[in-house]
């Protein structure tokens, strides 16, 4: 990877990192450049990812990444540490682009979908991620495979794309969702069950589910 | 065995293993007898196994970097983020951003005191022969007569200066005479123009006693110059 790149990080490889955030977020609170530098290091690939899958667009992605990090500089001193500083960032990401998508509906930039959905060469980019022996008609297969499943999660309302975001991709418990999205995780549990059942509808049949 | 609707209402519980033991039985059982409920199953396992497969999407530039930046821009220009925030709490942002700023204010007010030095007193404007620039003199006395014109009439000789035998002294050069005729008709002054000073003097002498029916403008006797070139063969008089 060339330099000045980011790396694709598996959710798993966050998890490392969850041991030195108490040390961490308490150098970024007195200021420490260095420490806020690595905290980011350490969730970017995450708040990335995130933030492109519920907006559907790379570059939209960036910026809103980038306005989370910002907001989690100002407001690190608000951090009580009650929950996990990932899932704290978490609900920072879910919140921007949640605003982000309202901004954008409100100038009438979108019909059906929140955002365009992502990009031929971001498709092309994703279908290349795989084992390096498959072969082009498995890249291709994967191409597509990413294709629908990002074109159907923009069918999906916001609230049902964040909640299946947060449990199938990012891994997060039905308790830590309710603490990122602050609901009762009682209604987790009945959001994630209809947010699968319109997933699996917009798979099939590629129909707008709400 | 439990109706379909009860089943798919609770699959996504039974994907979890958030049901009890029992309810997973039930759930279990009823997949294995009903294909529409087990192909609804098979198709949320898949949709769920498809979206956790899908790969992480990587942000080719630099995020950190442009936090760094703007960071950077916060601390050193506090921004109107900053106005409106408690400014106990922007105090992280606000002074370090107050320190160059004083460093400039000090270089400013160091130059200014540097270059305001009063300078040195400009040399005083010469004014020698100042004091002869008095208040100009009447036109038509003997200190401003006027030039011959329309309006102001050539005076007129009344005893012309013997001169003749002096000029034939003085060969054939030619002299360039002013004559100031004054109000009474008198020469008030005669100042040579031209010609060799060395042998006009007995000339400017001689023309010195010269009388006039002095010049006049508009019936009033005015002092008047006259210019006159003055031969050994003609004398010219009055020119102006």
């Amino acid at each position: 990877m060339a330099a000045g790149e980011f790396a694709l990080r598996p959710a798993e490889a966050l998890a490392g990192g969850a041991s030195l955030e108490p040390g961490l977020v308490e150098q970024c609170r007195r200021g420490d450049a260095q420490a806020f530098a690595r905290l980011v290091a350490l969730h970017e690939g995450m708040v990335f990812n995130l933030a492109a899958r519920l907006l559907g667009d790379p570059e939209e992605a960036r910026d809103a990444a980038q306005e989370v990090f910002l907001q989690v500089y100002r407001t690190l001193g608000r951090f009580e540490g009650r929950s996990t500083l990932k899932t704290w960032i978490y609900r920072i990401v879910v919140n921007h682009c949640r605003n982000r998508q309202r901004w954008w509906r409100r100038r009438r930039k979108d019909r059906s979908f929140p955002i365009e959905a992502l990009t031929p060469a971001e498709e092309a980019r994703l279908a290349e991620q795989g084992p390096r022996a498959d072969g082009p008609e498995e890249r291709l297969e994967r191409r597509e495979r990413a294709r629908a499943v990002q074109s159907a999660l923009l069918r999906l309302s916001f609230e049902h794309r964040a909640v299946l975001l947060l449990r199938e991709v990012e891994g997060l418990s039905c308790e830590e969702i309710a603490g990122t999205l602050s609901l009762p995780e009682g209604t987790v549990k009945s959001r994630l069950s209809r947010a699968r059942d319109a997933l699996r509808c917009a798979l099939a049949n590629g129909k707008e589910v709400r | 065995m439990i109706a379909c609707g009860r089943v798919r209402r609770q699959l996504s519980s039974y994907m979890d293993g958030d049901l009890e033991a029992g309810p997973a039985r039930l759930v279990a059982a009823h997949l294995d007898a009903c294909p529409a409920c087990a192909a609804r199953w098979r198709s949320l396992r898949s949709a769920v196994e498809l979206l956790a497969e899908a790969p992480r999407l990587e942000c080719r530039d630099l995020i950190s970097a442009r936090v760094g930046d703007r960071l950077e821009v916060e601390t050193r220009s506090a921004g109107l983020a900053l106005i409106l925030r408690p400014t106990w709490k922007a105090r992280p942002l606000i002074f370090p951003s107050l320190i160059p700023a004083a460093a400039v204010l000090v270089v400013v007010l160091g130059l200014a005191f540097v270059l305001d030095r009063d300078p040195e007193p400009l040399p005083a404007v010469v004014t020698r022969g100042a004091e002869s620039w008095g208040p100009t003199a009447a036109s038509g006395t003997e200190s401003n007569p006027l030039f011959l014109s329309d309006e102001v009439s050539a005076p007129r000789v009344r005893t012309a200066a013997p001169i003749t035998d002096l000029l034939a002294a003085l060969g054939e050069e030619p002299f360039f005479v002013e004559t100031v005729v004054a109000r009474d008709g008198s020469v008030s002054t005669v100042t040579l123009l031209g010609g060799n000073s060395l042998q006009a003097g007995p000339l400017l002498e001689a023309l010195r006693h010269e009388r006039f029916e002095p010049g006049r403008r508009h019936g009033r006797p005015v002092a008047v110059s006259l210019y006159r070139l003055i031969s050994r063969t003609d004398v010219h008089a009055p020119v102006t």
